[in-house]
């Protein structure tokens, strides 16, 4: 009798704590991160579709810079190549190659975006400025993805192993902490930003 | 008999979102919105006090105006100091600090202008990102704003980089044709 009583009263508190914040915040917590990690492989792969349209550009106008524009293209074929699924996102070594041809990449363009100090011509050039403008836009979007995407894995490591949930984690659904993503390429001191002090910059 | 009485207790005990971790977990990750962002106090915040109270006061009546009539939400801001961060980032930080913009539309937009810092910066929500593309927010800044920050006319500069930008707000264009105008890859 008493220990009826005692069930009938604690089931539903118990469930109320369940569905609270601890078993149903993993999927929840999980889904954030993957839909977070979609958003940063939509901007690598927008970054892979400029640089096609800017080798060429910047051959017409420096064909004698062979070598960084196949360094360029030949980073590119090596990064779209691998590809990373939401659910190898708890694969550290996958992410690391993921990382490196993304990285590679990055370190590959860089003299790119440099060129045009010493190619005027190829400044000035409409189509040119278009494209530039593109790419910058894009490695702005790549930095906060990644930010945004390694703020929503912390919060899902820290879910699967916070009381109650890394109860529902182990047992339930067996998660695995998921790795954060790490750009090693210097981003925002290297890429070119505007600024109206001087004479000549500012593009 | 009594374990499950024990396990009930347990979760009983911890029906609120604050529990401890089971284990340590590393150091919470930077501050996104480190304290410190100026208040929203309307659609045109001068910290830096470079616009007059006349050019504040257009400034105002037209971004009023797109929001009414058109749906987005535009704010223009200048500020003292980024506090030492890059502008990317605390642009998009600030933006986001004050949700502009509709939150399933996605259509802030905000114009930064860091005077000491000598940089500005278009900050343009998700969904705006086929009306304000970056090579349309580029031309603005390389024509309508450098020219006259570089005089620090800064009111000339930001008066003719929000006018354009709310040209655009206003185009009847599809999204593909300016695309097509404005040379976007896709």
């Amino acid at each position: 009798m008493n220990r009826s009583l005692a069930t009938l009263f604690l089931a539903p508190v118990a469930a109320v704590s369940l569905s609270g914040c601890g078993v149903n915040s993993i999927p929840t917590a999980e889904e954030q991160a993957k839909a977070k990690w979609a958003d940063v492989q939509a901007a690598y792969q927008r970054r892979a579709n400029l640089i096609p349209n800017l080798v060429a550009t910047t051959k017409g106008a420096a064909a004698s810079e062979n070598q960084i524009l196949t360094g360029v293209t030949q980073a590119r074929a090596n990064a779209t190549r691998i590809t990373l699924s939401g659910d190898q996102l708890t694969d550290p070594e996958a992410m690391k190659r993921f990382q490196d041809a993304q990285n590679q990449l990055s370190a590959a363009i860089l003299p790119l975006q440099r060129l045009q100090e010493n190619y005027p011509d190829l400044k000035s050039q409409a189509n040119f400025q278009t494209l530039m403008s593109q790419l910058e836009g894009t490695e702005n979007r790549i930095n906060i993805s990644i930010r945004d995407y390694n703020e929503a894995v912390q919060s899902y490591n820290t879910t699967i192993r916070t009381f109650p949930a890394v109860i529902g984690a182990k047992v339930i659904y067996g998660a695995k902490p998921m790795a954060t993503y790490q750009a090693t390429t210097p981003n925002a001191d290297q890429a070119p930003t505007v600024d109206f002090g001087t004479g000549n910059s500012g593009g | 008999m009594r374990k499950p009485l024990l396990l009930a207790a347990l979760l009983l005990g911890s029906t609120g979102c604050d529990a401890q971790p089971a284990q340590p977990v590393q150091a919470p990750a930077a501050k996104l919105y480190s304290p410190g962002y100026p208040a929203f106090t309307g659609r045109v915040v001068d910290l830096a006090e470079i616009l007059t109270s006349a050019e504040e006061e257009r400034l105002a009546a037209k971004l009023e105006a797109v929001q009414r009539e058109v749906g987005p939400q535009f704010a223009i801001v200048t500020v003292q100091s980024l506090n030492g961060r890059p502008i990317e980032e605390y642009s998009i930080d600030l933006a986001r600090h004050w949700a502009l913009g509709d939150s399933k539309r996605n259509d802030g937009l905000m114009l930064l202008v860091a005077p000491n810092e000598r940089e500005l910066r278009i900050e343009v929500g998700k969904g705006l990102e086929s009306r304000v593309t970056d090579p349309y927010a580029a031309r603005v800044i390389r024509e309508q704003a450098i020219p006259e920050l570089k005089a620090a006319a800064y009111g000339k500069a930001i008066e003719a980089a929000s006018d354009a930008l709310i040209a655009r707000l206003r185009s009847r264009a599809s999204d593909a044709e300016i695309a097509k105008e404005d040379g976007v890859i896709s």
